[in-house]
């Protein structure tokens, strides 16, 4: 590993870091407005799911960028293990260890994703859950080793896409859409307005009362 | 590039309990999906040769971007009945 | 020997209490036991009891093909048709009969489990196969092990993919079967699954044999069969009859209203029958021109003071809430269609907007669920709009029957859980 002492490398690692914070909001952001069935009209469904997808790949790549920049960058002694592992930085050990934390989820779900078509559906969206929580250390390791993010303008950032999340999060998980979310602008009673409002998952299963305790079974 | 012509048929099947009515194959293959009124998809029943090819490609499309993964290319052979 | 001619056969001997092992022995002994169990049940054409009515031979020789070693014979009691009785009292006079059928299941596609499954809400039927399970289990360790199932009593939990899902994993949620035939696993081995009555119809063939079970019923429909009637009776009452019979036959035995407006034949996903049509002969062959069939072995009789829209809309209303949930169009159709139908029982607004909404709506449900729950909540509403027609022509131009007024009803549903499990929160 190449080790250089150029501070424009710092410089780097707090940018890309920046810029990967604002784009992995906008991606969860986006993800919320797929799970909620926004669009059908103006811009497709398939659209935004779409842009899920490519925005990530977009933060992907400056967070790699953000981590090898620190790790090339000798003035901070952390090698590329802190990255994965976390409390085995040197530098501002426990802000580097959530932030490896954050990666190691973060990674989980890319790599779920990439495989997608190969596990069940099941297990992916169970990896996929934790995307939140991905997102909520990141933004805990952006306050706690940010160097610009305690003060200023640096602050309104963290605060601001900590915002955006919450209130993508609130919605996610109790606001509901409407029955007419699950009908898109192709289908044939778009227009029409129906009081009777449904989840955005699936319809609901066997009532509580009902379903069945475990028992002697097979396993 | 040549084109190969490709024999026998397809349709596009659905898995109606992974299926969470999301809409997104009505959008990328509205030539084989139509939505009934409450946003679940209604699939085309006829087969359609493979050698049509754009309608094979929303096919895929459709496959790859349903977000339950719901839906699944079936080939039919011409040899063996359907 | 029993006369092969005469009936009770599955009913045979019975009395207030179940018969004891010993008793059924007795009672049911042959003198000329059955060599070639498979080819004997292939020979008597005996057709499923459950509803489905596939040919019990074959689905035998399907499993029977599969490769596997822990191979599983399922006894299916649950009986999710609230109108039908019949395994409910075909178990608690004579389970042996029944446990001697799915013995011989066992035997031919070669399992060594056996699971029978009971609704757990029926506390008297579950002591009863328990105690016969402990007799038969006393009496020979050898042969396939017995074992008492109870998952909780709903609608689709007697559906086959939806019981063998409880057995294999505790819930009674229908299974997506694109291929047919697709063979139901518990675990990694194979499972038969079998109605009660048609277990115990295969203990009589495999004690008297096929010709023997082929003296009674028709050529394409032999033997015999339960009948849950239900509606204007006296009481509910199980009859058995010889398949073949016609249907006023039936309705006479059973003490059942004599001139009644019509009867809903096969269960709650069956169909009408206008009472024009009661010389029928009750067999599956005779049924089909006129689009029904015996399904579970259910009749309900509608008298003529009663309003057969209403009673089509309280069942769909509780064919709706017994909805697996996990389809989209069955989870949102069928509301829907409870919601037309109560829009033109009971006319408030825009009846004839409910009735062509109705029609529409059963052609875009239609085969869209995993399971066929909802096509046969969709036949039963075709067969309403057909049989009660001029009900539904008075009804969308407001004026209403005296029957949609009366409290009484005939088609007994169970009362919703919770009311608001309909409507979508």
């Amino acid at each position: 590993m190449i080790a250089l002492t150029t501070p424009y490398l710092w410089y780097t690692t707090r940018a890309t870091g920046i810029v990967a914070l604002i784009l992995f909001t906008m991606v969860v952001s986006l993800g919320t407005l797929v799970a909620n069935r926004i669009g059908g009209t103006i811009v497709g469904r398939f659209e935004i799911n779409e842009l899920h997808r490519s925005l990530s790949m977009v933060a992907l790549t400056f967070l790699a960028i953000h981590i090898l920049t620190t790790v090339m960058d000798s003035y901070v002694p952390t090698g590329l293990i802190s990255a994965f592992v976390p409390m085995t930085s040197d530098f501002k050990r426990v802000g580097v260890a959530i932030g490896a934390v954050a990666f190691d989820l973060i990674l989980a779900v890319w790599i779920s994703s990439l495989l997608k078509l190969r596990i069940a559906n099941t297990s992916w969206r169970f990896i996929h859950w934790f995307s939140w929580l991905g997102f909520t250390t990141a933004l805990v390791h952006a306050y706690m080793t940010g160097t610009d993010s305690r003060t200023g303008i640096g602050l309104v950032l963290v605060a601001t896409c900590g915002a955006v999340v919450a209130a993508a999060a609130l919605w996610r998980f109790f606001g509901r859409p409407t029955r007419a979310a699950g009908r898109t602008a192709l289908s044939p009673l778009a227009t029409s307005k129906d009081p009777v409002r449904a989840t955005s998952d699936a319809p609901r299963p066997f009532p509580v009362s009902q379903r069945p305790t475990r028992e002697r079974g097979r396993r | 590039m040549g084109v190969r012509r490709r024999s026998g048929a397809f349709i596009l099947q659905v898995n109606p309990i992974l299926c969470d009515g999301f809409g997104h194959c009505a959008e990328l293959a509205p030539e084989l999906v139509k939505t009934d009124e409450w946003g679940y998809p209604i699939l085309k029943s006829d087969p359609v040769p493979l050698a049509d090819a754009g309608t094979y490609e929303s096919a895929r499309y459709a496959e790859r971007g349903c977000p339950r993964q719901a839906l699944h290319i079936h080939r039919i052979s011409e040899k063996k009945p359907h | 020997m029993i006369d092969p001619h005469s009936l009770p056969r599955l009913m045979h001997a019975t009395s207030e209490r179940p018969l004891t092992l010993a008793q059924h022995e007795t009672a049911f002994a042959s003198t000329s036991p059955v060599t070639s169990l498979l080819e004997e049940l292939e020979a008597s054409g005996l057709t499923g009891r459950g509803g489905a009515g596939f040919p019990t031979g074959r689905k035998a020789r399907l499993l029977r093909e599969q490769r596997g070693h822990n191979k599983f014979m399922v006894v299916n009691a649950m009986e999710g048709e609230p109108a039908s009785h019949k395994d409910q009292t075909l178990l608690s006079a004579n389970p042996h009969l029944v446990l001697d059928g799915a013995e011989y299941l066992a035997s031919i596609i070669g399992a060594n489990n056996i699971a029978v499954c009971v609704a757990r809400d029926n506390p008297s039927v579950v002591n009863h196969m328990t105690r016969a399970l402990h007799e038969r289990t006393r009496r020979s360790l050898r042969g396939p092990k017995l074992e008492l199932h109870t998952p909780p009593w709903r609608y689709v939990a007697g559906e086959e993919s939806a019981l063998v899902h409880w057995l294999d994993d505790n819930e009674s949620l229908p299974q997506y079967r694109p291929n047919r035939p697709h063979i139901l696993k518990i675990g990694h081995g194979p499972a038969l699954v079998d109605n009660a009555e048609t277990c115990a119809n295969v203990g009589l063939i495999g004690r008297f044999g096929a010709q023997w079970y082929r003296s009674l019923g028709t050529a394409d429909n032999p033997g015999s069969t339960l009948v849950s009637v239900t509606g204007a009776v006296g009481h509910p009452t199980v009859v058995e009859v010889e398949l073949g019979t016609p249907l006023r036959a039936i309705l006479d035995t059973a003490g059942a209203d004599p001139d009644p407006q019509a009867v809903l034949l096969g269960g709650y996903g069956g169909s009408w029958l206008s009472a024009s049509h009661l010389d029928a002969p009750y067999d599956n062959e005779a049924l089909k021109p006129f689009g029904v069939s015996t399904g579970a072995g259910v009749i309900v009789v509608l008298p003529k003071n009663a309003c057969g829209i209403v009673e089509t809309q309280r069942v769909v209303r509780w064919m709706a809430n017994e909805s697996a949930r996990q389809c989209g169009p069955c989870a949102f159709g069928l509301p829907a269609l409870a919601e037309d139908l109560t829009h033109i029982a009971h006319p408030s607004r825009d009846p004839q907007g409910a009735r062509q909404r109705l029609i529409e709506r059963c052609a875009v449900i239609e085969g869209r669920g995993a399971c066929r729950h909802p096509d046969g909540v969709i036949r039963f509403v075709r067969s309403a709009l057909d049989v009660f027609a001029a009900d539904f022509t008075e009804h969308v131009h407001g004026s209403v029957c005296n029957g949609s007024r009366s409290t009484k009803h005939f088609a007994s549903v169970p009362s919703l859980e919770r009311e608001e499990e309909l409507v979508w929160e």
